[in-house]
């Protein structure tokens, strides 16, 4: 109860939270103020990021969108579950918002939790149209906090959305920093041998990709609710006191780990849905995910959240402090990330069965004709099964029976070895905490209350997530979104999608309406969320129970994958007659991400 | 709530032997002088019945006299395993190792406790065995009774120390007045 309290006291006080059921948003021109440069973009009533739209379960909600652009807009509710001409995305689930015009959005609320929104049209979201919305629960959460704060993340660049993706087209690396030197050619001539530096290199250059490629948009300034490093957004406490954090992150490109340091954090909930609470050190919020955490500091002192990008270009950062104007320590950015051999692991026309194992690092390849010999002219038809990694069905019956005897403490320093089961063995990518503590898994994420029955799927469906980093294309399956044919699904079955990521680069992969129950080996305990990241050189399969009538978006929420072509629409076939889709009725005149 | 330092340095030995017993089971309970000892039933003076969610308890708070005895009927209502374990905040934070240890070891596997393994000879005469009287630990539609006589420390706190449970917030208060 107490923490009930806390909550309604706390959006009480908060000047930018709604309680009635009607909501009204504007969607303006504002000016952006990151700390190290100022920019126009846009914004929802007059900021970016937009308010903290405070829903409760159970209540229907009107929110008349006015758009004040001389451009057409639109409003996604990301992860939220609602009739598919709601979900504004134009072209999909209605024609867009013209300027001038007031949109109204109607839709119950079926769910509690942590979400975003932001507008679906061109790159008015990376330009800063997004905010955060919490939903409280009909019941009582299954956790307690004495206070909650958002904590909004996004990668704020001093170019606009259409400029980066003209010089993302014209040239790939335009944005990458991290490209290696020739300096780095000869220093890995002098550790690893000419003619491995020399293959290595080679084998790159007909990937058609650049080492660094950990992020293609480099440049950008980190912010957390709208506030730069400098600005260091901060959150005040009473040492006692948990806390519950609701990390989103929406940036347009940008991965980050996050670490507070000088506290656990409790992982309580992913993307909006409650999971078994987890203890970690660090975790890595992939674009679009939100994660809810509880700590609880019992010191007089300031702690930074500190989120650097997953390859380590730049960073966010923000307080929380029991007084304004404390503050902690700046973590330095750890060493940027390398992509290794491994991370290739799913690109076509590679052995997967000598990959396994390799020592990347050296790269002392016996194989070397399979490097050479590597043509994209064979891409079809590759044989994922011995993909490494993945094999879910050794991943949770560990082997107790040789347990006698053992030395505990080598047994707990052991557990921080553990690879990420969904990274490629060897993966550069790899997370690891700064403290050496616990980093989350997506292996650790169980549904604390599981929403659907466990059952076999009907069919599977295998999605390769496919591109090529000279042209700066992305697609599903090779083919980009504008030639493709629209996935259909059946209502009432249960698809199984298999992600094959034959790229080098992770990808956010987000499906509209329905919910992705993501397979991390746990049966009925499999968490359900609405992005599902697919780190290189793996597979990951998800299962959707079609229960949503309509058609929907299923994209990589990277912007500019997304508007290159890593996009499908989904249509759903059969259900309840009322809500089928009339796609006739939809425009197309809305712009597409 | 001071803490007197009779309690911290009894806390410190309690930890000092979990850390010991290399976090056997077994070995890191009974730190009966801080929190009050194991009752007896004849001097139960009334029965509380605290059910256990995921993960939370009902009733989150309970208010007992200076060396009371208090029958418990633990009901597991929930889908997961859960504990209801009496002892200062420290002991829990001790035990909460231990417990880590059993989630490592596949003992405690969501909803289902694994009592082979629980019974195993861990190598040392010692086991991860969850007999405390204390605690109990208790699959879903699970419930058992503990009888606690409190002392008169009122910095008592009971704790599911399944890991994340304390510290997504399932703990209840005992008044102590």
């Amino acid at each position: 109860m107490k923490s009930r309290l806390g909550s309604v006291l706390l959006s009480l006080l908060m000047s930018t939270s709604v309680m009635a059921g009607e909501y009204d948003l504007t969607v303006d021109r504002v000016e952006i103020d990151t700390g190290d440069f100022v920019k126009e973009g846009i914004g929802y009533n007059g900021a970016s990021p937009g308010p903290v739209m405070r829903f409760k379960e159970g209540e229907t909600v009107k929110i008349n969108v006015t758009n004040n652009l001389d451009e057409m807009t639109s409003i996604h509710w990301h992860g939220l579950i609602l009739p598919f001409n709601q979900d504004g995305v134009p072209g999909i689930s209605f024609p867009g918002i013209k300027p001038g015009e007031t949109f109204t959005y109607e839709f119950p609320i079926q769910q509690a939790g942590t979400y975003w929104f932001h507008s679906h049209s061109g790159f008015q979201e990376p330009d800063g149209a997004y905010g955060a919305i919490v939903i409280e629960p009909e019941g009582r959460e299954p956790f307690r906090y004495d206070r909650e704060f958002v904590v909004q993340l996004t990668d704020k660049h001093p170019h606009s959305g259409d400029r980066i993706m003209r010089n993302l087209k014209m040239m790939p690396d335009y944005y990458n920093r991290e490209q290696q030197t020739v300096g780095e050619f000869f220093s890995d001539v002098s550790k690893n041998g000419l003619m491995n530096t020399v293959r290595d290199r080679m084998a790159w250059g007909d990937m058609r990709m650049m080492k660094a490629d950990v992020e293609d948009l480099q440049g950008f300034t980190g912010l957390i609710n709208g506030k730069g490093p400098d600005q260091n957004w901060t959150g005040l406490f009473e040492p006692g006191e948990r806390i519950r954090l609701r990390f989103i992150n929406s940036s347009a490109m940008t991965y980050f780990d996050i670490r507070i340091p000088g506290l656990d954090m409790t992982v309580v909930q992913a993307d909006g849905n409650n999971v078994q609470p987890v203890s970690v050190d660090e975790f890595r919020i992939g674009v679009a995910e939100t994660y809810d955490v509880i700590v609880r500091p019992k010191d007089e002192q300031a702690y930074t959240i500190f989120a650097e990008s997953m390859g380590r270009s730049g960073y966010a950062r923000a307080t929380l402090a029991p007084e304004e104007g404390m503050e902690a320590a700046v973590p330095q950015l750890r060493e940027a990330a390398r992509l290794t051999m491994a991370d290739m692991g799913g690109m076509p026309g590679m052995d997967h069965g000598s990959m396994a194992g390799m020592d990347h690092g050296n790269m002392d390849m016996d194989s070397s004709e399979d490097m050479s010999g590597l043509e994209h002219s064979s891409m079809e038809g590759m044989d994922h099964s011995n993909m490494d990694g993945m094999d879910h069905s050794n991943m949770e019956a560990m082997d107790h029976s040789d347990m006698s005897g053992m030395d505990h403490g080598a047994m707990t320093m052991g557990k921080e070895d553990k690879s990420d089961p969904f990274y490629a063995k060897g993966s550069g990518l790899m997370p690891k905490a700064a403290n050496g503590g616990k980093f989350l898994s997506y292996a650790d994420l169980k549904a604390q209350d599981p929403l659907y029955e466990d059952r076999e799927p009907t069919r599977e469906i295998e999605l390769r997530l496919t591109g090529n980093m000279e042209r700066y294309t992305w697609s599903i399956n090779g083919v980009k979104y504008e030639d493709a044919d629209p996935i259909r699904l059946k209502y009432g079955e249960r698809v199984r999608f298999k992600f094959v990521n034959e790229t080098m680069m992770t990808h956010p992969m987000h499906l509209h309406g329905m919910w992705s129950i993501l397979d991390v080996g746990a049966d009925q305990w499999n968490p359900i969320k609405h992005t599902v990241s697919v780190q290189p050189g793996t597979t990951v399969y998800m299962e959707t129970e079609v229960d949503a009538p309509g058609q929907w978006a299923f994209h990589c929420h990277l912007s500019y994958h997304a508007a290159a072509g890593m996009f499908r629409k989904v249509i759903v076939e059969g259900g309840p007659e009322s809500t089928q889709a009339k796609a006739d009725v939809i425009g197309e005149d809305g712009g597409e991400a | 709530m001071t803490i007197s330092k009779f309690l911290v340095a009894a806390a410190a030995i309690s930890l000092s032997a979990t850390a010991f017993a290399a976090g056997t089971h077994g070995g890191g309970h009974g730190h009966g002088a801080a929190s009050g000892e194991p009752g007896k039933a004849s001097e139960v003076s009334r029965t509380i019945t605290v059910e256990m969610y995921d993960n939370y308890y009902e009733p989150e708070s309970i208010t007992v006299s200076p060396g009371e005895t208090v029958r418990f009927m633990v009901e597991n209502k929930g889908n997961l395993v859960h504990e209801f374990n009496i002892g200062t905040p420290e002991m829990h934070e001790g035990h909460q190792e231990e417990m880590m240890m059993m989630v490592e070891h596949g003992v405690i596997q969501g909803g289902k406790l694994n009592h082979d393994m629980m019974e195993m000879d861990m190598g040392n005469g010692q086991s991860m065995k969850h007999d405390d009287p204390n605690s109990v630990l208790l699959e879903p539609g699970q419930s058992q009774e503990v009888i606690w006589k409190f002392s008169d420390n009122s910095n008592i706190e009971f704790a599911c120390n399944v890991p994340g449970h304390y510290q997504a917030g399932m703990y209840g208060d005992v008044k102590v007045q």
